[in-house]
């Protein structure tokens, strides 16, 4: 066990270490790229359809480094496993591995992304109040989202490559859901309680209550993501127990 | 003794089957299987030498002693706790990364600790001959470094059963005289093997008994001149 705590750190710092000496800017790019990407809501969203006003960058580029967190996450995770087909049949590892490696090597690169946010919401105006105190435990709650998704992906499309197209499909509709360049709070009641079905909802919103607004956020809703997370977790951990040496088979069917 | 088992058994395996799942669109197909019906038995510090055509399921049989797949039918069975590892080169190599790197990544997903593949780092850097190289990326590496730096790490990975396949490529000729002498060393010692290789010599000369795999499934096991007599045979008449 603590020689694949092992493994897992080690293959991430490999991992990184192969992202940081990509192209010219190298580790760079880590802040670069999401900043492209939010530049490029920000101009759609802020300039274009003139949505918003006060605060509305804040509010959503909020949103934004939560959400890439999530989306880049689970979609690298689900392909994780048939990425490294390879190396399971040459040697046995739990392949449980190779969809952690991808969270923690995705999780180090948010947090630099997350930094960078936090400074420019310094300099944007926003005082830190004493609801920044709630950000480490609402990073928790989607660290574990985050975990309990992608180990479940990740061990299901190997069996059924197809389900990738649905899952990506099934990420953008959540990405237009989710409340990232709208506040769920200003629609109709009952519509909103819909949309709060969606974890990554509650969480966006939590964020800006705690980030942006200074308010507590909602901590039973909190609760209900924290309960559906360790339900998938333990169903993603019994698929993986159960097919660990079938995944390895996969690559080798002709 | 050649051909008469001593010593504890280690493992032991009966009517082992494994099958592959096909891949095809929507029907499903039957599933292939690549081994029907293998049983065997494996004892402590015995070379056990697999011997067969292509594609009658060794590789198969050595990724199942492996752990890296499970049988469909049959059982196996291990008597004692006992680590295993299938030899395989370069394995996880990532390009950007320098030997040395290379060297604990491959030998930490070969089941070795982190600070035991350190500790043991001059050994495979003066083994691998790439003196300041180890610290270059492998991506600048030749074939040939890359082989040697390959099997320098496999080399020192230390289990009680070690899995051979004997048609693993080594590098450059006289390298490969040179890890061909340090693997026949390694299989002469103590420890238990089982070595697969199309070369009879190679099984006649380094194994206490042979398994003659046909068609998935086992033809004969006894000592390696009764079986390889008997797979000269088949052949010449095939």
């Amino acid at each position: 066990m603590q020689h694949y705590l092992e493994l897992v750190w080690y293959k991430t710092y490999a991992d990184l270490r192969v992202e940081a000496s990509r192209g010219y800017l190298g580790i760079f790019w880590w802040a670069l790229e999401p900043l492209l990407y939010m530049g490029a809501f920000y101009i759609v969203f802020g300039i274009l359809f003139q949505r918003g006003g006060e605060d509305y960058i804040a509010f959503l580029l909020v949103g934004l480094v939560a959400w890439r967190w999530f989306d880049n996450t689970i979609k690298l995770g689900a392909s994780s496993l048939i990425a490294n087909m390879g190396l399971m049949q040459q040697v046995y590892v739990p392949k449980i591995v190779f969809p952690t490696v991808t969270i923690v090597t995705n999780t180090v690169k948010f947090l630099v992304v997350l930094t960078i946010l936090l400074v420019f919401l310094l300099f944007y105006g926003i005082d830190p109040g004493i609801t920044w105190l709630a950000l480490p435990g609402l990073l928790a709650v989607q660290l574990l989202l985050i975990v309990a998704l992608t180990w479940l992906v990740s061990v299901i499309v190997p069996f059924m490559p197809d389900i990738r197209v649905i899952i990506d499909s099934g990420l953008t509709l959540l990405f237009f859901i989710s409340g990232i360049f709208f506040d769920i709070e200003s629609l109709p009641v009952q519509l909103a309680d819909y949309l709060r079905l969606n974890p990554m909802a509650t969480l966006i919103e939590s964020y800006r209550k705690v980030l942006v607004q200074g308010v507590w956020p909602d901590w039973g809703m909190l609760g209900v993501v924290v309960v559906f997370s360790v339900i998938v977790v333990l169903v993603s951990l019994r698929l993986h127990l159960r097919y660990d040496r079938q995944l390895a088979k996969i690559g080798l069917a002709g | 003794m050649k051909g008469k088992p001593h010593g504890e058994r280690l493992a032991s395996l009966k009517n082992i089957g494994v099958s592959y799942r096909r891949r095809g669109g929507l029907h499903r197909q039957p599933p292939y299987w690549a081994l029907e019906d293998v049983s065997l038995e494996i004892y402590r510090s015995e070379t056990l030498g697999v011997i067969g055509r292509n594609g009658v399921g060794k590789s198969t049989l050595l990724r199942l002693l492996a752990g890296i797949i499970n049988p469909d039918k049959g059982t196996i069975h291990f008597d004692t706790h006992c680590n295993t590892s299938l030899l395989s080169l370069q394995v996880g190599f990532i390009p950007q990364l320098t030997g040395r790197e290379n060297a604990v990544l491959s030998g930490m997903l070969l089941g070795m600790r982190r600070k035991d593949i350190e500790a043991r780092m001059d050994d495979i850097i003066s083994f691998s001959e790439l003196g300041d190289f180890i610290d270059q990326p492998i991506g600048a590496y030749s074939t040939g470094m890359r082989a040697r730096l390959g099997f320098s790490v496999a080399f020192q990975v230390d289990p009680d059963l070690l899995l051979f396949d004997e048609a693993l490529g080594v590098g450059d000729a006289e390298f490969r005289e040179k890890s061909a002498c340090a693997m026949r060393q390694k299989i002469r010692s103590n420890r238990t093997v089982v070595l697969v290789s199309h070369n009879s010599q190679t099984i006649r000369n380094l194994c206490d008994r042979a398994v003659w795999i046909d068609k998935g499934s086992t033809r004969l096991v006894g000592d390696p001149d009764t079986v390889l007599a008997a797979y000269t045979e088949m052949q010449k008449s095939s």
